[in-house]
């Protein structure tokens, strides 16, 4: 069965503005490293944020392990959110808090008001923080005010948040958009050996697509809100990536 | 282009340039008599002449402030403390009052745009409309005398700035960590005390400082309404007409604000 199964997904932005996503439906397996790919303005990061409701749907389904995202309650999505990690194309840390406690908020969804308020995290939270700090090489860190890192540092930070979720999905936006092409293939690396070690499904909004060729196992080729090719990476070839980005002004 | 149509040109400049100086002018000689005019209306036909006497009377009546009653000194230590915690109490309870306030009226947490922010922003503009001192009137005559109508009054006049400012911090914020917070299950207590709480900490810290820095002079002023502290003395001096009396109160309240000066830079480097 399908870790995530999307069915005729439609989107817009404003009320009335253009149709973003045009009927897109896909699969994600367990062992999946699913690249989405496509010009500017296709609506990859729409479909992304998408997944875990941050951008409201307009009707189909979005089937995670089963259960439909789009028809959760409020409450329902909050405990769903929980177990969805995702990294994002600025990191999206607070930049005054430490590496720590930028980790420890990845269990946010698990701790109550009480606890938030004071930064009481269980003690065996604090024991996985460090050791996924230590896991993507941030453990001289771990003090360090997030805004005194790197961007590659601050990916890094953005990983381990994502994974104390103990999630069932990672969602990446453009992850390496933000770095240098060095330090985009070292994430990326860490990501793809994560994944497969905490056997976690990766769902990746990338615009590089040599790195999404050279990383990911299946690529689903956006242009325009339509889906243009969807399929292992080996099946891809020039022709069809020229399709898919034909639109785009270089 | 030829000479002779260089010269009609520079004619034409020539004029133009001459005829908006003499707008210029005309607006400036207008505006002197608009100043003329306001001095002759409110200090020449308004004015005491004779009361005033000659420029010797009026330095001499300023002259006599200017000495001290060092025998006041003593008496002075306790209004003084009085006055230093009123500001501080008043300040504190005018930071709880200005959260709600703020949350109101910042457009992008505003529970409601319709109805909720309107209020939010008029409760911000109310509060700095009345004066500090109508503030005191209001609840002197409300509470009666003492310290807490001026804790009162201090604390409903710093709501204005401090929540107008916080719900400015709020609406500048970076909306990704607010993203990322949501993202991971975050309810939205979670959301605001992770994602937006710290981005504003600088800028509401430095506004609370300063509002307090302020709050010590206007809680000397307090006084004056029966709201205890310095105030109080300076009352009770300038009616035994103790001229020199005064003036030490006057001191008493510069060496308060000047403590509060370097508080206040002290605080600001250590915190913020």
């Amino acid at each position: 069965m399908p870790i995530l199964d999307v069915i005729d997904l439609h989107a817009r932005y404003a009320e009335r503005g253009p149709e973003v996503l045009k009927g897109i439906s896909f699969a994600v397996e367990e062992d999946d490293f699913f690249a989405i790919i496509g010009p500017s303005g296709a609506g990859k990061s729409t479909l992304i944020r998408c997944i875990n409701r941050l951008v409201e749907p307009e009707s189909g389904r979005i089937l995670l392990y089963g259960a439909d995202v789009t028809k959760m309650s409020a409450r329902r999505l909050r405990h769903t959110r929980r177990h969805i990690g995702m990294i994002f194309q600025e990191f999206n840390l607070v930049d005054r808090m430490s590496v720590m406690d930028n980790v420890l908020s990845g269990r946010l969804g698990y701790v109550g008001n009480l606890r938030s308020l004071f930064r009481l995290f269980p003690r065996h939270d604090i024991i996985r923080a460090l050791e996924l700090l230590d896991r993507v090489g941030l453990s001289d860190h771990v003090d360090k005010r997030a805004d005194e890192l790197s961007g590659g540092q601050r990916q890094r930070v953005g990983i381990a948040r994502a994974l104390m979720q103990d999630p069932q999905l990672l969602l990446l936006d453009e992850p390496t958009s933000s770095l240098d092409p060095k330090i985009s293939r070292e994430v990326m690396e860490l990501i793809r050996e994560i994944a497969k070690e905490y056997k976690v499904p990766v769902l990746c909004n990338i615009h590089n697509v040599q790195l999404a060729m050279e990383f990911c196992n299946r690529i689903l080729g956006l242009q325009d809100g339509i889906k243009m090719f969807d399929g292992p990476t080996d099946q891809i070839d020039r022709q069809k990536l020229d399709e898919i980005y034909a639109m785009e002004v270089l | 282009m030829t000479s002779a149509a260089m010269t009609v040109r520079v004619d034409a400049i020539v004029v133009t340039r001459a005829k908006a100086k003499g707008l210029r002018y005309a607006g400036y000689f207008a505006l002197f008599l608009l100043v003329l005019w306001s001095i002759h209306a409110t200090i020449i036909v308004d004015t005491d002449w004779a009361r005033l006497g000659s420029f010797g009377s009026v330095m001499r009546a300023v002259g006599r402030y200017a000495s001290l009653d060092l025998e006041l000194v003593p008496l002075l230590w306790e209004p003084m403390v009085e006055t230093f915690m009123m500001a501080c109490l008043g300040t504190l309870l005018g930071c709880f009052l200005s959260l709600p306030v703020a949350w109101f009226g910042a457009l992008n947490v505003t529970p409601s745009k319709l109805i909720v922010y309107p209020v939010g922003r008029f409760l911000m503009t109310l509060s700095r409309s009345i004066h500090e001192i109508v503030w005191g009137l209001i609840f002197v005559s409300a509470v009666g005398l003492g310290a807490l109508p001026g804790i009162l009054a201090l604390a409903c006049r710093s709501v204005g700035f401090i929540s107008k400012i916080t719900a400015e911090a709020i609406e500048n914020i970076d909306p990704k960590p607010v993203e990322a917070i949501r993202a991971v299950g975050g309810n939205n207590f979670q959301v605001m005390y992770y994602g937006i709480v710290p981005q504003i900490m600088p800028i509401v810290l430095g506004t609370i400082i300063f509002e307090w820095d302020i709050n010590i002079r206007r809680s000397a002023i307090m006084g004056l309404v029966g709201a205890g502290g310095l105030g109080l003395a300076f009352h009770r001096q300038m009616v035994m007409f103790n001229y020199p009396g005064v003036t030490t109160v006057i001191a008493a309240i510069l060496v308060l604000i000047m403590l509060g000066e370097v508080i206040s830079h002290r605080i600001r480097k250590a915190v913020i």
